[in-house]
């Protein structure tokens, strides 16, 4: 879409619709278990859904259209719209929920620019931000400065909050470098935990501008006026994921070229935050229960079946909640509907959901336990997450920092040890992101008779949520800012994740004289990861082969890669295709047909003499040696691909031949059982040489 | 969709301009919405939206309204209201006004007796003030005591068998007892039949005070001539414009409320003498402004800070502004010639002793003649008890409340803390749990006088200003429906 030019002229100005967009999914997974079932938004932060929030605060601002772009769980999102106040006749905005299979922010931003749905300058919000701040002021200054230079292509909104503030995202410290003149943003940075603080600005910001200010006091909550040609700009650069990282950094390192520039507008009256790690998660929670987010406390009863009294010490008490007696429940709670707390317990600045029963003698501190769960007698719960429908047993012992998802039952006498995450379900490996699957039971972690196993994430991810409970500020963590994961496969991915970071790091530290070498292996390192998923991904949902083709090209053009790592990426992915339907059952032969029969254009597009043939045999060999069946695949592999005439007989032999072919015991089992056909084919192929050779004589 | 809004903050004028253009049901949303998120608030914006919305529930095209659908149509969107902020009495008062509005149009529609003399002073608010119908039971009041905690045995010695059947229709199950509240209101009850008959037949009783339709039999009926004379127009009263009548009169009297108080101005404030005042309000200011033109004295000002303190400020420097965003501004005081000082909340004991009267502006007047004004009214309150200064509190009918406090932690709001401390301070904030009442509570024995666009009255007797201005029936808006339900 040619961002179009808007006429600025007042009263067209006034007709405009002021239309907003809300990334419902994260793209990322800090709140895993937790994720794995319910869509990041759709959690409940002070017993009402972060979306909520979210979609209240828009309202307030006086947005008239929405659209909720969703890739992970959007039939969960979409149910849960349809049914609330947001999509009724009387909502103040109508809402659209875009359906996309966005793995990024930067895919999600592409899908809308194609659809064209925005007609103007546009409000773009996560869906988990909790926000009150008056936002007329900062409109009215995107707008004039729109009026004044069509390249002030976006806004971002700011709160100040000192050096230090909980809400605030520690471990990301985010530096803008800002012109107090112009508000322009004229750098952005994130200086990572336990680096050296050192901003590596450009020279010619320095000579530029008479004055600027570098902020790290400001929390970033997400909150952009973008314009259409911000939109523009995602499309333009099909590899950007991040709004931070890749699209502001992008925009202002293409200031010289495009002179597009980005602006910043900081509030300091009011409340913003995202909840986007469980530490924050945490601090928000305690924000809106000692009403910083107000209007938006529990009290104001938003939904319209709650019925929130607040009383003193900033404590909630729903319609219906049961307290015995000699119970006690202690400043800064707040308890759901239906509720009911046993003979004396105590519960301390916890937020308690709906219809939760809790025993008696049961000691809660600062937990968040959501809807429908249940704590026997005698149990502590310190600082934890125990999701709906979860039941603690008797005499557990809850310890700091543990999550306890949906549904699990932990038997009784049961200590769950700090950083625990336990769930029932668990990612399906390799493939779609929603698919996931029931694990099995560990009694070692939920005791005998409990439902549930431990879900053990990565170490980097371990320490975000530690983060959450000790309050640590200095984090040793490495995962990226935004960080993504598209929650495919298990052990590429944290291949992925490393090398991810390094080279979106040397992107911030442009100027550094950087290892040529070390990056080029990363690049390629990064390409065959990204490759092979994507034509993986594209197999799996048994895509036209044309179509991954395409995804294939323009992988490797913005990568600039040779031949050979694509012939690596498409070997590597029909392995592991093949490898899959194996698993899945089907016999080596039938695998083999199956995945490779309708893609053979893609096959042939990449190799087309026989030395390209060779080298793509081996890769194949070479990937095959450890997966299940290696040597009968290959098999049925070079059966197939000779007999489709993606691979001729010099093509065979020269595989054959190839010392590296053979150069471990491995590699020579694997390729063991292939030799009849490599006979053949050869011999075949000789056979026809000689006939041409001879009718050339003739 | 609101169209009118078009990419700016809600608010009442926006809602005012929305109206128009929205449907019913959308509007009463929005208006909802409007409340919860505080985007209408204090008592003179939500009782002009509350009365401009109801006006539209009631003028609802193609839709004929008999009285008991309009009463249940009206009760139920106050409801409503009323659950989206609590703490707004305004809404609830308009809405028991209107209520009270529809009941009394409907009465003079099913009995044809009363003639179009006593339409004319219809409405509640061109009344002059009479004698008070019934004695009033203030226990019931509140909205936290239902109907069904009354004993109903006060049908006696009311011949009007047809009005109470209607009476039931209008979802009245019960009138609620009048002798044995009446009696355990003042502890020992009269037999009904002294005070009782005296009160049944008063003279030019104004029709707002009529008491619940039970009691409008025969005998207190008018002259037998004038029931002639009203049997010979057996035509219906057009409702649905008696009540937009009705309401356009609400409107008005808000409009005219601020002068009409200022009109007594004069009588209360006497020259060289020392004011003290709080917060910014637009009533407050007219009276003041009023006084300055004849009279010279001496006005502190308490800022309210943190949530009114700079609305104050404006108001001393530039003049008041109207709390309905309008452009109208008056002069400052200063400009009159009349010394303001300004001192912070906390100091207003220490000038207290030379301060001749203090006035103040409430958010919400209770029945028992209590109040609930902007935090720092109650410090302000008790000082002037100490030092022996008289209170005046100057309020409209409209923020009259028959709620009773009798949780008054309950009504008060709690707001945005970092108005006290700001959200940058974080090492502080997180230590601490900073609170930020928005309304204080002051008791009725802290205030001498009230100043209402009826004129003046003692705190104690503001109960039968609420008996004259709400229908007994109307005052729990809730308990009333789960009645009906139980019958149906």
């Amino acid at each position: 879409m040619a961002p179009k030019a808007r006429k600025t002229g007042e009263p067209l100005e006034a007709k405009e619709t002021l239309q907003a967009v809300i990334i419902a999914d994260s793209y990322e997974d800090r709140f895993l278990p937790f994720t794995l079932e319910r869509p990041r938004c759709l959690l409940t932060l002070a017993n009402m859904p972060l979306i909520e929030y979210t979609c209240e605060w828009l309202a307030s601002v006086g947005v008239e259209e929405v659209f909720v772009c969703s890739g992970n769980h959007t039939d969960q999102v979409e149910t849960y719209l349809n049914n609330s106040r947001w999509t009724k006749d009387t909502s103040p905005f109508s809402l659209e929920v875009v359906r996309s299979t966005s793995t990024s922010v930067g895919d999600a931003m592409r899908d809308l620019d194609q659809k064209g749905l925005m007609k103007g300058d546009f409000i773009c919000v996560y869906g988990d931000v909790i926000a009150n701040i008056p936002f007329d002021a900062a409109l009215k200054a995107h707008r004039a400065r729109r009026e004044k230079s069509k390249n002030a292509i976006m806004t971002m909104v700011l709160r100040e909050a000192g050096d230090y503030h909980r809400t605030k995202d520690q471990h990301h410290r985010r530096c803008f470098v800002i012109d107090p003149e112009t508000d322009r943003c004229i750098h952005y940075e994130q200086v990572r935990p336990r680096t050296s603080p050192r901003l590596n600005i450009p020279e010619e910001v320095l000579k530029d501008h008479v004055e600027i200010d570098m902020r790290e006091d400001l929390i970033d909550c997400g909150i952009d006026i973008y314009t259409p040609d911000a939109l523009a700009q995602w499309s333009d650069s099909f590899d950007w994921k991040l709004p931070r990282q890749d699209f502001v950094h992008g925009v202002l390192q293409d200031f010289e070229t495009f002179g597009r520039t980005i602006h910043t507008y900081i509030v300091n009256e009011g409340y913003a935050a995202r909840v986007n790690t469980l530490r924050a998660y945490d601090a928000t929670t305690k924000d809106v229960v000692s009403r910083w987010a107000f209007p938006y406390c529990p009290d104001t009863n938003i939904l319209a079946d709650q019925s929130y009294q607040l009383q003193k010490g900033n404590l909630y008490k729903e319609d219906g909640v049961v307290l015995a007696r000699s119970s006690t429940v202690s400043h800064r709670s707040v308890l759901g509907k239906a509720t009911s707390i046993g003979e004396g317990s105590v519960i301390t600045n916890s937020i308690i959901g709906r219809r939760c029963v809790i025993g008696r003698r049961v000691r809660v501190e600062n937990a968040y336990i959501w809807d429908d769960a249940r704590v026997g007698d005698d149990t502590v719960i310190e600082t934890a997450v125990i999701a709906n429908e979860a039941s603690i047993g008797k005499k557990c012992h809850v310890k700091r920092g543990a999550l306890v998802s949906y549904g699990v039952r932990i038997a009784d006498g049961v200590t769950v040890e700090e950083n625990t995450r336990i769930t029932r379900f668990k990612r399906k490996r390799g493939y779609d992101n929603n698919e996931v699957c029931q694990g099995v039971t560990d009694p070692k972690v939920v005791g005998e008779g409990g439902e549930g196993f431990r879900l053990d994430l990565d170490e980097d991810e371990e320490y975000m949520y530690e983060a959450m409970l000790a309050g640590a500020q200095e984090l040793n963590v490495t995962t990226d800012g935004d960080g993504i994961s598209d929650f495919e496969s298990g052990d590429e991915e944290d291949e992925y994740a490393h090398s991810r970071e390094p080279t979106s790091r040397s992107g911030s530290f442009t100027s550094i004289a950087s290892d040529e070498s070390g990056e080029t292996k990363r690049d390629h390192a990064k390409f065959h990861r990204e490759a092979s998923d994507s034509i993986f991904d594209g197999l799996q949902r048994e895509q036209d082969p044309d179509h991954i083709q395409l995804e294939l090209q323009a992988q490797r053009l913005t990568e600039n890669a040779e031949d050979n790592q694509i012939r690596r990426a498409v070997a590597v992915a029909f392995s592991r295709r093949i490898a899959n339907l194996i698993e899945g059952g089907r016999t080596a032969k039938e695998a083999v047909a199956t995945a490779i029969l309708p893609n053979q254009r893609l096959i042939k597009a990449c190799v087309k003499e026989a030395g390209e043939q060779a080298e793509f045999l081996l890769f194949l060999q070479t990937d095959l040696v450890h997966r299940a069946q290696g040597s009968k695949v290959l098999l049925h592999v070079a059966f197939v691909l000779a007999g489709e005439d993606m691979v001729d007989g010099d093509g065979l032999e020269m595989w054959w031949e190839d010392p590296r072919s053979v150069a471990t015991e491995e590699l020579k089992k694997v390729r063991a059982e292939t030799q009849p056909v490599v006979d053949q084919m050869a011999g075949e192929s000789e056979d026809d040489d000689d006939e041409e050779e001879e009718s050339d004589d003739e | 969709m609101p169209s009118s809004m078009v990419g700016q903050t809600p608010s009442l004028t926006g809602f005012l301009k929305s109206l128009k253009q929205n449907d019913i049901e959308n509007s009463i949303e929005l208006f909802i919405s409007l409340l919860k998120r505080r985007q209408i608030k204090n008592s003179r914006p939500c009782a002009i939206a509350t009365t401009h919305l109801l006006l539209r529930v009631v003028a609802e095209p193609k839709r004929k309204w008999d009285a008991q659908k309009l009463i249940a149509r009206v009760r139920n969107v106050g409801r409503r209201l009323i659950a989206a902020q609590p703490r707004e009495m305004a809404v609830g008062n308009i809405v028991r006004r209107v209520l009270g509005v529809i009941r009394e149009v409907a009465e003079r529609d099913e009995d044809p007796l009363t003639d179009s003399e006593f339409s004319g002073s219809a409405s509640p608010i061109t009344e002059e003030f009479q004698r008070p119908a019934l004695p009033t039971r203030f226990s019931e009041f509140s909205p936290l005591h239902g109907a069904a905690a009354m004993p109903h045995n006060m049908h006696s010695g009311r011949p009007g068998t047809a009005d109470s059947v209607s009476m039931d229709l209008g979802g009245t199950p019960q009138r609620p007892a009048l002798l044995s509240t009446n009696a355990s209101y003042a502890g020992q009850g009269p037999p009904g039949t002294s005070l009782f008959s005296i009160l049944q037949h008063p003279q030019g009783r104004s029709p707002v005070a009529t008491p619940p339709p039970g009691t409008q039999s025969p005998v207190t009926g008018p002259s037998p001539s004038r029931r002639a004379i009203g049997g010979e127009i057996p035509e219906k009263l057009d409702i649905k414009a008696e009540v937009i009548d009705g309401i356009k009169e609400l409107q008005d009297e808000l409009d005219v409320v601020d002068n009409q108080i200022a009109e007594s101005a004069l009588d209360h404030i006497h020259s060289n003498e020392i004011i003290l005042t709080h917060t910014s309000s637009q009533t407050v200011q007219k009276f003041l402004l009023t006084a300055a033109r004849k009279r010279k004295f001496t006005l502190f000002h308490a800022e309210a800070y943190p949530n009114n303190h700079e609305a104050t400020h404006v108001t001393i420097l530039n003049g008041a502004q109207g709390e309905d965003d309008s452009d109208e501004r008056w002069k400052p005081l200063t400009s009159l010639g009349i010394t303001v000082i300004l001192i912070p909340d906390s100091a207003v004991f220490a000038p207290m002793s030379r301060i001749n009267k203090v006035i103040l502006a409430p958010h919400a007047v209770l029945a028992n003649g209590s109040l609930l004004a902007a935090a720092g009214a109650s410090t302000i309150a008790l000082a002037a008890k100490t030092h022996h200064v008289p209170v005046v509190v100057l309020s409209g009918v409209y923020k009259l409340s028959p709620v009773y406090p009798f949780d008054t932690d309950e009504l008060i709001e709690y707001g945005d803390p970092s108005k006290v401390v700001p959200f940058e301070e974080a090492e502080f904030t997180d230590k601490v749990d900073i609170v930020n009442p928005l309304y204080d509570w002051v008791d009725c024995d802290l205030v001498d006088l009230y100043i209402t666009n009826l004129g003046g009255h003692a705190p104690s007797y503001l109960y039968r200003i609420v008996a004259d201005h709400y229908r007994v029936e109307d005052i729990d808006l809730n308990a009333k429906l789960d009645a009906v339900a139980k019958k149906g």
